[in-house]
């Protein structure tokens, strides 16, 4: 009797008891406190969904798993890094528009740069290895090594502070509440991509092709479509989607370091399995989940923070395999 | 005596040729070498990079039960190693005292908290997809990492526990000299630990020589095939990942024995994950031995590497850019890796395992992936 | 005859370890309907897959309009003018049958407007179900889709694996109506384990068997030798 009502209420089962948890926190601290920690949360959540879903979407459509998916995350931050730094008079500017200006040069910088650094890890690569996720694994794994190391290379070895444009900084005092400017724009931006995503995959035709792709990729091959060009381009779009996360990231947190790609990509990864291989609703999902809980756990419990993702993670591999929205694989 | 069936006459004729071929008496040679080692080249640093070649050769092989015979990865094989050793370390260490008695228990206390966990993690990757599976236990192993480094109070942090070792195996002790040799605890421990990683890796081939070892080829060739002859898959699958969990945890307590410390950096990171991978892959997947050229390849590269480097620098003073990659060992490393897994997937001895077969290399088959 | 539009040569194909086309060779002629039939295994399904490039052949030919086209990539082969419905229909549930339509169509001109239009007079059904997520659609229902989908593009071959497979006897009828009709400009290959299906719809046959062609010949000769079809149909003596 109950299963018959949680398979025909699931849904909205679901999100109630989602709401729930996330009020739950107010019980070990003030509203302030809880709304400024809401802000970041959904703000991390943002980048990790800029991260998150390109891998869901290339893991989705072309079956691979790419480890080295973080490091795009790191590129774009340091691609914005030298921006800034080029940059200097607009970053330190007083003006709005100057301010917008440089960061929008950033992100176009940064999709660009890692964009092609896509393309060629996906031609060189990951090409040879479709069909095994081992060697996927492998793979990808050593181009990770090979490029953080460049990083190192490139950049030098230590961490740097990330300067921020001047009217990002600071923050709105509303209602006696502190809000970060920054975390707003994030989540903004976030939207942003999010909805131009959805745009893109529901109504241009590439987009159809796409998500057609993401459920049998041959037959869309058998169609008339060259799956292969799909795939690079996929690849090159997620990849460009993880930089811009990562260049976010680096300007919320005020610094980029070589590793920071790790510790993203486990993020990313836990994401992916809570939201579902191949959605992208499901990769915003998951990412609002982690990063709102991950916030408020580290709060009040800063040791097992991560842990609660990880026990997150496993408590939905075992209840929904495919994660919440499976795109039909 | 009956007459045999052909697939007894089969395995007799098998065991005859084997104690006869080449690669019998290579085997025997590296045996030999180890047995030998404190007494040709009693310098510390000799014995002690031969002992981690030991460590690690048993180590990988125990990955590669899992990897390369069963067919899972996981992430979290290192972690058992830590498991092994902070449990040894904190019962001679920092909530004991150095007695035999002690290490017993320690190791008893990590076998059973590895076989728990092992048991689940196996439950777990019936439930969900390799590639899940592998990411999780990527999860769980940075995790352990982190609540190894944070609950210091427990752990010790990122110091990690020193410990002593109790009676003979003292680093102090001595029992007099033989053949020239002082035998002192180090020498004593040298030995154990061979016996022990010997032992292992003996009962480890049994095992895939086994009945049980040939059903979960069986299985990870073809796992619903298996199923349908009849096999139930989870149980063999469960006993292949506790075997090479064990194993690994066994190593864990061993390597206390040896370095006499247990912090999060040495017997837990990530890096050590990625060494025992490379490991595995350069020497071969699927072959015990390849354990043993995997083990001694990376650990000549860790040694020599920094002489490479001022041999180029020698050679070439004015490369400012050759200066700044070489410097980038862990750069070299990875294109190394990469090169491997295209050219030679089947690792070091994999691929002279089919030399010999007469066969000649192949690359990966690439499966065309069909409607 | 008329000019074979696909001739099959020796082809040889193997999945995995398993040899499963062993030196196959027919021709499909223009304005036939030409249906493979055999056994479970046989290897009809390979064959179409083969011919679509979707699986690679180690030996043996195959001519398209006068072309090779083995080994070729499947985009290239669909882009050249054959259509295939494959025998799962591949249908992308998670569009709707109107994205599932775009995605077919290759070109966006008037001819196709044209095709797409008499498509939809044909299949009722999708126009009804237009806008709904194709996994929705019943059993019968995705089938037309995924022939309405192969038959879209101007194609001059289309190739049909077991579209009757599960089908109730009335949706039978009413896909033995629309191979009739699009039969009259385009060459069919069909491969169908249904005899009723079969005999009603084709003109030529041939029988694989282990990999190989073992019989061939007209369909009206076929419906006449009882004795052929026990042999190599498994369709008893008391069946028709």
């Amino acid at each position: 009797m109950a299963g018959e009502i949680l398979k025909r209420k699931g849904r909205e089962i679901v999100i109630f008891s989602a709401l729930l948890l996330g009020l739950l926190p107010l019980a070990g601290m003030d509203i302030k406190t809880y709304l400024t920690l809401t802000i970041a949360g959904f703000a991390m959540g943002m980048m990790l969904f800029l991260v998150a879903s390109g891998l869901s979407l290339i893991f989705g459509l072309m079956d691979v798993i790419n480890f080295a998916h973080g490091v795009c995350f790191a590129w774009g931050a340091y691609v914005a890094f030298s921006v800034f730094r080029y940059f200097k008079k607009l970053v330190e500017a007083e003006s709005l528009f100057q301010n917008s200006l440089v960061f929008i040069i950033a992100i176009v910088a940064a999709i660009l740069v890692v964009g092609i650094v896509g393309i060629i890890v996906e031609r060189v690569l990951i090409r040879r290895v479709y069909g095994s996720h081992l060697f996927q694994i492998l793979i990808t794994f050593g181009g990770m090594v090979v490029l953080t190391e460049l990083i190192r290379i490139l950049w030098g070895p230590n961490d740097e502070v990330m300067p921020v444009p001047v009217t990002f900084r600071g923050n709105w005092d509303i209602f006696d509440i502190i809000v970060l400017k920054y975390p707003i724009i994030a989540i903004v931006l976030g939207l942003f991509v999010f909805g131009v995503i959805q745009i893109v995959l529901k109504k241009t035709k590439v987009g159809k092709i796409v998500r057609a792709g993401v459920e049998d990729p041959v037959m869309v091959q058998a169609m008339g479509h060259n799956i292969y060009l799909l795939f690079t381009a996929v690849f090159a779009v997620g990849a460009g989607l993880a930089a811009v996360g990562g260049m976010a990231m680096a300007v919320f947190n005020l610094q980029v370091y070589p590793g920071m790609g790790d510790a993203y990509l486990i993020f990313a990864f836990i994401v992916v399995i809570i939201g579902g291989l191949g959605s992208i609703t499901g990769s915003l999902v998951g990412a609002l989940i982690v990063g709102l809980s991950y916030n408020y756990v580290a709060f009040l419990l800063p040791p097992i923070a991560v842990g609660v993702n990880i026990l997150i993670m496993v408590v939905i591999l075992l209840i929904r395999p495919t994660g919440l929205f499976p795109a039909g694989k | 005596m009956g007459e045999l069936t052909p697939v007894q006459a089969a395995r007799l004729e098998e065991r005859r040729k084997r104690f006869r071929s080449f690669p019998f008496f290579l085997k025997i040679a590296v045996l030999i070498a180890f047995l030998l080692t404190p007494f040709l080249f009693p310098s510390f640093k000799t014995v002690d990079f031969m002992l981690k070649i030991m460590i690690f050769t048993v180590l990988v092989a125990s990955f590669d039960i899992l990897l390369g015979y069963t067919g899972i990865l996981s992430f979290g094989h290192v972690m058992f190693f830590g498991i092994g050793a902070y449990s040894v370390a904190m019962l001679i260490g920092k909530y004991g005292s150095p007695t035999y008695v002690n290490l017993v228990i320690g190791f008893m206390i990590a076998m059973g908290m590895t076989s728990a966990i092992a048991l689940l993690v196996s439950f777990l990757s019936l439930r969900v997809r390799a590639i899940f599976f592998a990411m999780v236990t990527l999860a769980i192993a940075e995790f352990a990492i982190i609540l190894a480094t944070k609950l210091s109070g427990f752990t010790g942090g990122e110091d990690g526990i020193t410990v002593n070792m109790p009676g003979i195996f003292k680093v102090s002790f001595t029992a007099g000299t033989l053949l020239g040799i002082e035998i002192t605890g180090r020498i004593v421990t040298y030995y154990l630990i061979f016996l022990i990683c010997l032992a292992l890796f003996l009962l480890m081939v049994r095992f895939i020589h086994s009945p049980l070892g040939r059903v979960m080829q069986a299985i990870r060739d073809n796992e619903p095939r298996a199923e349908a002859i009849g096999y139930k898959t989870f149980a063999f699958k469960t006993s292949s990942i506790c075997f090479g969990c064990l194993v690994a945890t066994i190593l864990g307590g061993l390597y206390v024995m040896w370095v006499g410390y247990a912090n999060p950096e040495s017997v837990l990171g990530i890096p050590i994950m990625l060494d025992v991978l490379l490991m595995v892959i350069v020497g071969g997947m699927g072959t015990l031995y390849g354990g043993l050229a995997g083990a001694a390849f990376l650990k000549f590269a860790h040694t020599f590497l920094p002489d490479l480097q001022k041999v180029t620098k020698s050679l070439f003073p004015d490369a400012v850019f050759l200066h700044a990659i070489m410097e980038r060992w862990l750069l070299i490393f990875g294109i190394l890796f990469i090169l491997v897994v295209f050219f030679f997937p089947k690792g070091i001895i994999g691929t002279l395992q089919e030399y010999l077969r007469g066969t000649g290399f192949k690359k990966p088959a690439r499966s065309a992936r069909e409607g | 005859m008329d000019k074979a539009i696909l001739k099959v040569e020796g082809v040889n194909t193997y999945i995995g370890q398993h040899h499963i086309l062993q030196g196959v060779s027919f021709e499909a002629a223009a304005d036939h309907v030409t249906v493979l039939l055999g056994r479970n295994g046989a290897g009809k399904s390979t064959t179409l897959k083969t011919i679509m490039g979707l699986l690679p052949t180690s030996v043996g030919k195959i001519y398209y309009q006068g072309k090779e086209i083995q080994n070729r990539k499947p985009y290239e082969i669909a882009r050249m003018g054959i259509g295939f419905v494959p025998e799962h229909m591949g249908i992308f549930s998670s569009l709707t049958v109107e994205e599932n339509m775009q995605v077919a169509m290759l070109k966006e001109d008037s001819e196709t407007g044209k095709r797409l239009e008499m498509i939809l007079e044909m299949f009722e059904a999708l126009k009804k179900f237009w806008r709904m997520k194709a996994g929705n659609l019943s059993g019968g229902q995705k089938q037309m889709l995924a022939i309405a989908r192969a038959i879209v593009n101007d194609i001059s071959l289309l190739l049909i694996d077991e579209p009757t497979k599960g089908l109730a006897p009335i949706i039978v009828n009413a896909l033995i109506d629309v191979i009739h009709q699009i039969k009259q400009h385009t060459v069919i290959i069909l491969v169908e384990q249904n005899f009723y299906m079969a005999s009603s719809v084709g003109d030529a046959f041939y029988i694989l068997d282990d990999g190989i062609v073992v019989h061939s010949g007209k369909m009206a000769e076929l419906v006449e030798d009882k004795a052929l079809q026990g042999k190599y149909l498994g369709i008893s003596k008391t069946e028709g």
